[in-house]
């Protein structure tokens, strides 16, 4: 049965941008009647589905609203206007590390990080080994998470986020984790999981790598979607952008 | 939301559990520090008040500490509590997870401490020879309407925490008078009578504090009525709390 993992219906998203945020009570009353921030339209009523098992990448310059479209598709935040409904269990890889706590061991930081992915102790317990196999970080993952190097600590995260066993995967320009062994290993993997029939949807700057990849390309330009459809919109927007 | 909360319960376990380790990690003494400033404030007390109230009161000293450990947790979960949304927001604009999960586990493992804390006022039952009696059976359900009465204050001032910063600091005034209005270090019968025995009545943590006074000093039956009210007030009060937090948090975010 084919059916969306993400619908994103009429979305369109606001940031107030405040010079001088009022952040105390006397603030707050004394400027309560007063315009206050200036609202800048990230996202203007953005319209899109994604079916089961797709991968899609979404390109754009900086600052188009990619980020911001994730975010909302995570629930991180929230649309000022419209509806975003996503079916299935949903894991973000927006940014690596989410409650690693540095003077724990590698391994005690792999139980706090999938248990904010929702897991449970015994679905944790059944991941370790391929977690930590995957991470590659040998004996390090029983030496506290602040004596990692960067690329260690990324290992460590994207081996956990990768392993929790979603059924949509959103990536935001992660990537350039680890070494070119690492990432090569990254990219078969999201190639296997793509196989398995999972939804990814990948945010990512380096072209000839989503190229491979992807299967949908959908091409952001100031917070509209511009173009959507195969290989031809990464050429478009070479032509334009490159 | 149930079934939610439940999906996340690892996430709720681990982190009810690095507060509680994060707190005596390092130092074997560790227990005993969150306890130490509790025993105390009550050493303070039990020298000083005597003077200054002419108190009666047999066992004083217990008396006091069975004020002053509820007490203790309550004040704990205003201050941790009213922050606990701002001193995650490293978490909270990386990933998304239930966020009443953090309100809920500082509440927790508030309670799990006071558990804890719950030996000392047995050694001192049994050191000042008053001994245990069987309503301390009821001890559970006081323990639980503290537990809701807290929830629902922490699910508020976290939520509006993030919106107005000082509001710490007010709560942390609020709180301090408070301590006054509350029968901690005199009984409300000294008040029998008077119109602050009523405003001791309407203040929950009043009846709360009466009530373990009831069940480990005086070894007798708390007032029912009171209770009930209380449990009914009190669950009704969390809910609302729960759905303002709800309605405020999907600004977290962007406002942390
Ligand atoms: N919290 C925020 N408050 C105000 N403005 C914001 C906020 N977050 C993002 N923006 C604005 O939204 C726009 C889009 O940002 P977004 O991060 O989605 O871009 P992006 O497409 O991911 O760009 P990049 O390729 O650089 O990652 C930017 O102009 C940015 O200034
Ligand atoms: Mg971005």
């Amino acid at each position: 049965m084919p059916k969306n993992a993400i619908v994103v219906k009429d979305v369109t998203k606001n940031f107030k941008l405040y010079y001088d945020k009022p952040s105390t009570l006397k603030e707050r009353l004394v400027f309560w009647n007063k315009k206050k921030a200036d609202v800048h339209t990230v996202l203007k009523e953005v319209s899109l589905d994604i079916k089961k098992g797709e991968t899609v990448a979404l390109i754009g310059i900086n600052g188009s609203g990619k980020s911001t479209l994730l975010k909302l598709m995570t629930k991180i935040i929230y649309p000022t206007e419209g509806k975003i409904t996503t079916n299935g269990k949903l894991t973000s890889l927006l940014e690596l590390g989410a409650g690693f706590h540095p003077d724990f061991t590698g391994r005690e930081n792999i139980y706090f990080n999938a248990a904010i992915f929702g897991l449970t102790k015994q679905e944790i317990d059944k991941r370790l080994e391929d977690i930590i196999e995957f991470s590659e970080l040998g004996e390090f993952i029983d030496s506290p998470v602040r004596t990692y190097s960067s690329g260690m600590y990324m290992r460590l995260a994207f081996s956990v986020a990768i392993n929790v066993d979603a059924e949509i995967l959103l990536i935001d320009e992660i990537l350039a984790v680890g070494d070119a062994h690492f990432q090569e290993k990254c990219f078969s993997k999201l190639e296997e999981l793509k196989n398995s029939n999972k939804t990814i949807v990948i945010v990512s700057h380096s072209l000839q790598s989503v190229k491979k990849l992807c299967t949908r390309f959908v091409w952001i330009h100031e917070g509209k979607i511009k173009m959507d459809g195969n290989e031809k919109v990464i050429d478009e927007y070479m032509k334009v952008c490159g | 939301m149930l079934k939610e909360l439940y999906n996340y319960r690892e996430l709720l376990k681990t982190n009810v559990k690095k507060e509680i380790r994060g707190k005596y990690k390092g130092s074997f003494l560790g227990i005993l520090w969150s306890f130490i400033s509790p025993l105390l404030m009550t050493l303070v007390y039990a020298i000083v008040f005597p003077f200054i109230l002419k108190s009666t009161e047999p066992h004083y000293v217990t008396f006091i500490i069975i004020g002053v450990l509820p007490w203790t947790w309550f004040t704990n979960m205003m201050a941790n509590g009213t922050t606990i949304i701002l001193s995650n927001a490293g978490v909270i604009k990386k990933v998304y997870f239930p966020r009443e999960i953090l309100p809920i586990s500082v509440v927790t493992s508030g309670m799990i401490n006071f558990l804890i804390s719950c030996l000392i006022i047995g050694i001192f039952l049994i050191c000042s020879g008053i001994g245990f009696s069987p309503y301390i059976l009821l001890l559970p359900v006081v323990v639980i309407i503290q537990f809701l009465f807290s929830l629902g204050i922490v699910f508020i001032t976290s939520a509006i925490d993030i919106y107005i910063r000082d509001l710490e600091y007010i709560i942390a005034f609020l709180v301090n008078i408070l301590f006054y209005a509350t029968p901690i270090l005199y009984s409300p019968e000294m008040f029998a009578g008077t119109p602050i025995a009523t405003l001791i009545k309407l203040n929950p943590m009043g009846t709360i504090i009466n009530s373990y006074r009831d069940i480990f000093f005086y070894k007798q039956m708390p007032d029912i009525i009171s209770l009930v009210v209380l449990i009914g007030g009190c669950l009704g009060f969390c809910i609302i709390g729960y759905f303002l937090f709800k309605k405020l948090s999907k600004g977290f975010a962007e406002e942390v």
